[in-house]
């Protein structure tokens, strides 16, 4: 990103850098990314082999510390292998699902936005039924037609019912974009609606497309593992957190362990998303921080409001 | 009890020198018996009936075994048949084909009317009818009697081998000689219900049973309580409860906890501790030498439809019965099995200790002769066997344990398996359908302690022609076990009848392979400590009658405070 200019991406990753939890977050998801990327060439067990014959008589699950150090499931499963390649079921569909949600919803919001008529009626009230469905009730119902267990269907059905938040948000920031004088300036020098969408407009929405990115991704990782949980998701053998959270359950008074890891797993990735992205969203909002945090800046104050609206920034604390 | 649908269910065994061996009995002194009290049990879903018709499950039987009677019983915890309503065993003729009971006098129904030779044709031509749709119509068990068939197809109104000599006395004329009949007579489906009972309750009989046991039902709130209050019209010894509650609708991980808090007395009676509450008791040395185990006499296999490609190759299915890891899954119920390479289960008359005619290693396997066979039935790197699903029943978390192993066994022979996990009643549906399910993961649980069980219902060619609901879920027919069957049936030389279920066994396992037989459970429960004299029965899933209870009894449990704390080992 960076120009010959000074970058106008460099103040923010200053204003992110001092935040210390976005900061923590952001390691932790690298790590994880890492560790979950190089787990076929990392030392460890194969995570869907049950070493039965490493078990006591009576099948317990091994406790951590010892042959396993993160133990083992009551099939002899090595936890730990499971929940690094756990992490890589969880992160393709954080990531993936959450990708595809994010073009859908900002082509959406953004054609409805700028276009208006008949065709923002069509897709916006698209957009309300499909806030409307209840997500999970629907995606059982999607998932249990189609084929259980698929992951690339887990990810359609994530996608399927999250990129209505997006498109919404979009069509917002396009409705007072447009009016603006620069969207005027490039229409009147005969820009088509292409056009003044990609390279006007676009470029105003990065930081908001950023912003839920992030923060999507946590949703869509939490939907996967409950999907995952309540037996619809990722199928056996293959290692996934959801799945390992639910097939403990049972042995949660004699192997915690079973529940606690891969349950901390998705509780800390979760949550490192979310405070990545409420990091970069303050970071790439200072107005909207310096109401949150209380500080006295020079920036005289808008009204405070939901997140979507503090999104709506200003251009002077936008790149262009 | 049918097809099973949890990792292990049931009670059933054979022989009380076996069972004292398991420790079926607490041995500590429980002192003199007390009358009065209540029983509070739990199941985890609403009973289907209590109807004794309809019901082939052990939830059902469990309670039907409190409201209902028959001709005979098991004698005690034994597998020896003694009369019930019956005055004395049967006299059975010299061919085996005509059986005359006196019936008892003086035996009510809970309604206060006397129950007569009458009563018995009517039950029995009820359970029978296709329009009550109970399994035993058409079915195997009741078949051989004089009529039947004719009655089941509707061509009569009435089966003449059920014969009402007088009041007290009642003929049974068989086609043909069935040693298991009085088995079959014994079963809760030859149990006496009045006439007037089931008319006065239309057409839910089921909900408003009506015997002649020790208990009557005196409430049934559905999805939640079964209340059972003592019978004072009961012929037999009185139990020594008031009354038993049966809880509904509580998880095994719930009820579990429950009762090492006193909160409940048996949890899901008629079925086994599961692995993970297992491990928890049988570590913690208070409830340790509460649980009570006796083998559950079943057979879990897997079923390869010889009728389905690619498994109408023999070779293919001797191939398949030598790659399962059984020690493996023995582990995953704790212990609480047996690797049982036959057809027939411990303790069954007949059963072949140590059968191993395939010569596999002591884990049931040989994986190298597994492979050797699937190349030679022409399968190899460029033609690879065709991944196959492996169909189950989700009913227990062991069972998705042992799929799991089993996948990895097959993984090891070169073969992918893709677990199909299915609710039970839709694994019956597509198990039990012709060239429907290739391979599936089966169990049979004996409904009666004799081997005609374990083949009739599952192995012979009458099985295997079913257009739905078979039992016989590979499909597999050989002409020449079945002459043994039928020559066995009705053989009265009890040796040389053992000596064919053996043949039979031995062509299954050595020539045709429609199965990969696995293991056989034991079964295990455990009470509260204010429960006294629980035994589990080696037919009957559930037997209140011997249980007394002491009221506010010292807690062995912990306090609910600190209850997870001593649960975790």
């Amino acid at each position: 990103m960076a120009g010959p200019r000074v970058s106008p991406w460099s103040p923010i990753w200053n204003r992110f850098r001092e935040d210390r939890f976005a900061v923590g977050g952001g390691i932790f998801i690298l790590l994880l990314v890492v560790i979950a990327l190089l787990a076929p060439v990392l030392p460890i067990r194969n995570p869907n082999h049950g070493y039965y014959e490493l078990l006591p008589a009576n099948g317990a699950p091994l406790s951590p510390g010892g042959t396993f150090l993160l133990g083992s499931d009551p099939n002899g499963r090595d936890l730990l292998s499971r929940i690094i390649w756990g992490a890589r079921i969880s992160l393709f569909i954080g990531f993936v699902a959450n990708g595809l949600a994010l073009v859908v919803g900002v082509m959406v919001g953004a054609l409805a936005g700028y276009l208006r008529g008949w065709f923002e009626t069509i897709l916006m009230r698209v957009t309300d039924i499909m806030m409307a469905f209840p997500v999970l009730l629907f995606s059982i119902a999607i998932i249990s037609i189609i084929e259980r267990g698929s992951v690339l269907v887990i990810v359609a059905v994530i996608a399927l019912f999250y990129w209505t938040a997006v498109a919404r948000i979009v069509r917002g920031q396009v409705l007072s974009l447009k009016e603006r004088e620069f969207v005027e300036a490039g229409r009147a020098l005969g820009g088509g609606p292409q056009h003044n969408l990609l390279h006007h407009i676009l470029p105003h929405l990065v930081p908001i497309i950023i912003v839920y990115g992030t923060i999507g991704i946590a949703t869509s990782i939490s939907t996967e593992s409950i999907l995952s949980f309540i037996g619809i998701g990722v199928q056996a053998p293959t290692a996934d957190w959801g799945k390992m959270v639910a097939d403990g359950q049972d042995f949660m008074f004699v192997a915690p362990w079973l529940v606690i890891f891969p349950g901390l797993m998705i509780l800390l990735t979760v949550l490192a998303f979310n405070l990545i992205g409420d990091g970069l969203r303050d970071a790439l909002d200072p107005r909207a921080r310096a109401l949150f945090r209380g500080v006295i800046g020079g920036v005289a104050a808008g009204s405070a409001g939901l997140a979507g609206q503090r999104l709506g920034l200003d251009s002077e604390a936008e790149p262009t | 009890m049918k097809r099973v649908s949890t990792a292990a269910m049931a009670v059933l065994g054979v022989g009380t020198i076996l069972l004292s061996a398991c420790g079926n009995s607490v041995s500590t002194a429980e002192g003199q018996p007390v009358s009065g009290g209540t029983l509070t049990v739990s199941f985890k879903d609403d009973l289907k009936t209590l109807d004794p018709a309809i019901g082939y499950d052990t939830d059902s039987w469990s309670i039907e075994r409190s409201i209902y009677n028959g001709l005979l019983d098991y004698k005690g915890f034994t597998t020896q048949l003694q009369p019930d309503i019956a005055a004395a065993m049967p006299v059975i003729s010299t061919d085996g084909k005509t059986y005359t009971f006196k019936i008892r006098s003086g035996v009510k129904f809970s309604n206060g009317r006397t129950v007569t030779a009458d009563d018995f044709k009517y039950s029995w031509e009820r359970m029978l009818d296709p329009k009550t749709a109970g399994p035993m119509t058409g079915g195997p068990f009741w078949g051989s009697v004089h009529g039947a068939q004719d009655f089941f197809n509707g061509t009569t109104t009435s089966i003449p081998g059920f014969k009402v000599i007088d009041a007290s006395t009642l003929e049974i004329d068989l086609d043909s000689p069935n040693q298991s009949f009085l088995n079959i007579i014994a079963m809760p489906f030859g149990s006496v219900i009045p006439k007037e009972a089931v008319s006065a309750a239309g057409s839910d009989f089921a909900h408003k049973p009506v015997g002649t046991g020790p208990f009557t039902l005196d409430k049934w709130t559905p999805g939640q309580l079964i209340v059972l209050k003592k019978n004072p019209n009961y012929f037999g010894t009185k139990p020594y409860l008031d009354e038993v509650d049966a809880q509904i609708g509580l998880a095994p991980e719930v009820a579990y906890l429950r009762v090492q808090n006193n909160q409940l007395d048996i949890a899901q009676p008629d079925l086994t501790i599961p692995s993970a509450q297992y491990i928890q008791l049988s570590s913690n040395p208070t409830w340790k030498n509460r649980i009570l185990k006796t083998p559950n006499v079943d057979i879990y296999y897997l079923a390869m439809n010889v009728n389905m490609k690619p498994f109408d190759n023999s070779l293919v299915r001797q191939a398949f019965n030598n790659v399962v890891n059984k020690a493996n899954l023995v582990k995953i119920l704790n212990g609480r099995a047996v690797i049982n390479n036959g057809i027939q289960a411990p303790p069954m008359p007949g059963y072949v200790p140590n059968y191993n005619p395939l010569g596999l290693d002591a884990n049931g396997q040989n994986i190298q002769k597994a492979k050797d066979l699937l190349t030679q039935a022409g399968y190899n790197a460029s033609h690879p066997f065709p991944a196959q699903d492996l169909v189950y029943t989700k009913a227990s978390a062991d069972s998705d344990r042992q799929a799991a192993s089993i996948q990895q066994d097959f993984l090891q022979a070169g073969v992918t398996i893709n677990l199909k996990g299915l609710a039970f009643n839709a694994f019956l549906d597509v198990t039990g359908k012709p060239n429907t399910t290739a391979l599936s993961f089966n169990a049979w649980i004996q409904d009666f302690p004799d081997p005609s069980d374990f083949i009739d219902p599952i192995l012979t060619c009458a099985a295997a022609n079913v257009t739905a609901n078979g039992g016989n879920v590979s499909f597999f027919c050989d002409k020449d076990a079945d002459k043994l069957a039928d020559q066995a049936r009705g053989d009265v030389n009890s040796a040389e009848r053992l000596k064919l279920y053996q043949q039979f066994q031995d062509i299954v396992v050595t020539k045709d392979f429609p199965w990969v037989p696995m293991f056989s459970t034991v079964e295990t429960n455990v009470s509260a400590p204010r429960v006294h004299g629980y035994q589990l029965h080696p037919v009957w899933p559930f037997v209140t009658t011997s249980i007394w209870v002491t009221g506010g009894a010292p807690s062995l449990a912990p306090a609910p405070a600190s209850a997870s704390a001593s649960a975790s080992p």
